[in-house]
């Protein structure tokens, strides 16, 4: 049970993990006052963290950290600008390389055999979990350091554990290493307020995970997704919707938890949701989905190329976004559909950027711009278009997003919607309060943490234990990875 | 400290009357100064004072108070 089991990695909602995580927190706090040994066995348990999931694949943190703490280093040692960009060059190609390797090899040579018409059976190539959010991590830090940022950090432990900490190894956030790397070596102080923001994320964690996700997924999201034309229109739509908010508890539930657990022995890592649907456009999405990549794409990606070609004005930025969200599509998978749902969010903001001076004359001429009825608008129709590229994401075959749209057109059947929520009442319900909380005004958060902080201890472990409760009535017998491990 | 020059260039690209723009200042706190704009502040600076930045150097600037160093470093060449 404790060693590496294939397909079965150490999740944060597995009791597995419950159990050990609370021998480490005992442990740790016993190490408060010692540095070194705190430190060395946060380390440790990291990698027994990332063993469990990835087996003796782990070793490539090693590899990572090694590979990339002396090319910062390197990069710093001379003031040579044709040196410094060497080092970063390659410091580059070796991280993209083995990410490449593990991850795009055999969607390569598919690509290749089936424009020549060959056969192909893939090679037995195992995909470390978390390699992409750890090589992008890691790359941070390089580019900092080359950009004299950041200065490269002298302690090669630091920056193992900065590498391998283990609540953000498997899926991010892709933290700063300027933000981390400061709070290695301080003693862990945990505020009154910090602590009640714990308890909050790890309980909002587990029931946008465990109870609405997994649960609208396996009950519902998936049997459509899987045979879009056995069902009416409205129940690929509200499958469409259901999709979108699963993956969105998914994803912010796993962060919530990551950032809640590290939270509760000291360490703040960067927020990574902030109400993605309130979005007014699809660049305002991108400002609150998946944040620690879209800072990461926007940094090293986007404004380089934005900035060499920016004579070009407006198109420079059309270049440069276009091509930050195909590579954006290709770091999330490698299949087409990735990389088509990058392209569609490549495409939907350059059309923004070019039709942007027409748009608001006619919104002005019609006397709507800059009105609640011209944000409701914008709210609704950037939904919309970020569920239509979430149903490219989720379906690896083209024709079931034309079969889905299809039938919405065709065979819609309104009337289903009844017997919908007289059949599948506990769904529809999770759908709506999944939806309405996301709309309520982000103060509530603020006021929930500030309410939880000023409980007792006991309240607070109360409250834990009814979420933990809670998600173990909802929990299928079957595992459910967190979607974004595949990335 | 920022210049009067900088200041106004910067000003009239996001079409702002008035903004206390200081050295530490950043663009998300300045309304209208996000990462699609900012080209065009970079090539308004660059124009108005005829100075040339390289990419690398554009990309460090973390504050106002960056750019304005390296403005004055261009001029004072």
């Amino acid at each position: 049970m404790l060693s590496f089991t294939p397909d079965d990695p150490l999740i944060f909602t597995t009791g597995l993990f419950l159990i050990l995580f609370f021998f480490f927190l005992l442990i740790y706090n016993f190490l408060l006052k010692k540095p070194s040994l705190r430190i060395g066995f946060l380390i440790l348990f990291s990698f027994y963290f990332y063993y469990k999931s990835t087996g003796y694949y782990a070793s490539i943190l090693i590899v990572s950290a090694i590979i990339n703490f002396f090319f910062a280093k390197w990069i710093a040692s001379t003031e040579n600008f044709s040196v410094k960009r060497l080092h970063l060059f390659l410091a580059v190609i070796i991280n993209i390389g083995i990410l490449a390797y593990f991850k795009y090899t055999n969607f390569i040579l598919q690509t290749f055999s089936d424009i020549a018409n060959k056969d192909f059976s893939p090679l037995d190539i195992f995909l470390p979990i978390g390699i992409s959010f750890y090589t992008f991590k890691s790359l941070n830090y390089v580019f900092d350091v080359y950009f004299d940022t950041l200065k490269p950090t002298g302690s090669f432990r630091n920056f193992l554990l900065y590498v391998s900490f283990f609540p953000n190894i498997l899926a991010g956030p892709i933290d700063r290493a300027s933000d981390f790397l400061p709070q290695i070596e301080k003693e862990p102080f945990i505020s009154k307020e910090d602590f009640g923001k714990a308890i909050f994320l790890i309980c909002l964690g587990l029931i946008k995970k465990v109870v609405i996700a997994d649960y609208i997924s396996i009950n519902f999201v998936d049997r459509i997704f899987d045979f879009p034309l056995r069902y009416t229109g409205v129940e690929n739509l509200l499958a469409v919707y259901g999709y979108v908010l699963q993956i969105y508890c998914d994803f912010s539930g796993y962060s919530d938890l990551a950032i809640g657990i590290a939270l509760l022995f000291g360490f703040k890592l960067m927020e990574n949701f902030n109400y993605p649907f309130k979005a007014t456009s699809i660049a305002d999405f991108w400002r609150r989905w998946h944040i620690s990549l879209s800072k990461w794409l926007l940094d090293y990606l986007f404004r380089p190329i934005q900035m060499k070609y920016r004579t070009l004005r407006t198109f420079s930025n059309v270049i440069a976004v276009f091509i930050t969200f195909l590579i954006c599509g290709i770091w999330h998978g490698a299949g087409w559909n990735f990389i088509l749902w990058g392209a569609m969010h490549g495409f939907m903001m350059s059309f923004a950027m070019l039709i942007q001076k027409p748009r608001v004359k006619i919104l002005t001429a019609l006397k709507i711009y800059n009105t609640k009825f011209h944000k409701f608008l914008q709210v609704f129709i950037t939904f919309h278009l970020v569920a239509l590229s979430f149903m490219v994401f989720k379906n690896r075959e083209f024709q079931s997003v034309i079969d889905m749209l299809d039938q919405m057109v065709t065979f819609f059947h309104g009337e289903v919607f009844i017997q919908f929520v007289e059949q599948l009442p506990l769904i529809f319900g999770l759908i709506v309060i999944g939806y309405l909380f996301h709309f309520l005004p982000s103060r509530l958060e603020k006021f929930s943490i500030k309410f939880i902080s000023s409980f007792p201890l006991f309240g607070k472990v109360l409250l834990l234990v009814i979420a933990i409760w809670i998600a173990a009535q909802f929990k299928s017998a079957d595992i459910q990875p967190f979607i974004y491990f595949q990335f | 400290m920022i210049s009067q020059g900088l200041k106004e260039v910067i000003l009239k690209q996001l079409n702002l009357d008035d903004f206390d723009l200081k050295d530490e200042t950043i663009a998300p706190e300045v309304p209208g100064w996000d990462s699609l704009n900012h080209i065009n502040i970079i090539l308004a600076v660059e124009e108005k004072f005829k100075v040339k930045f390289k990419s690398y150097e554009l990309l460090r600037l973390k504050c106002v108070g960056d750019l304005q160093k390296m403005l004055d470093s261009k001029l004072n060449k």
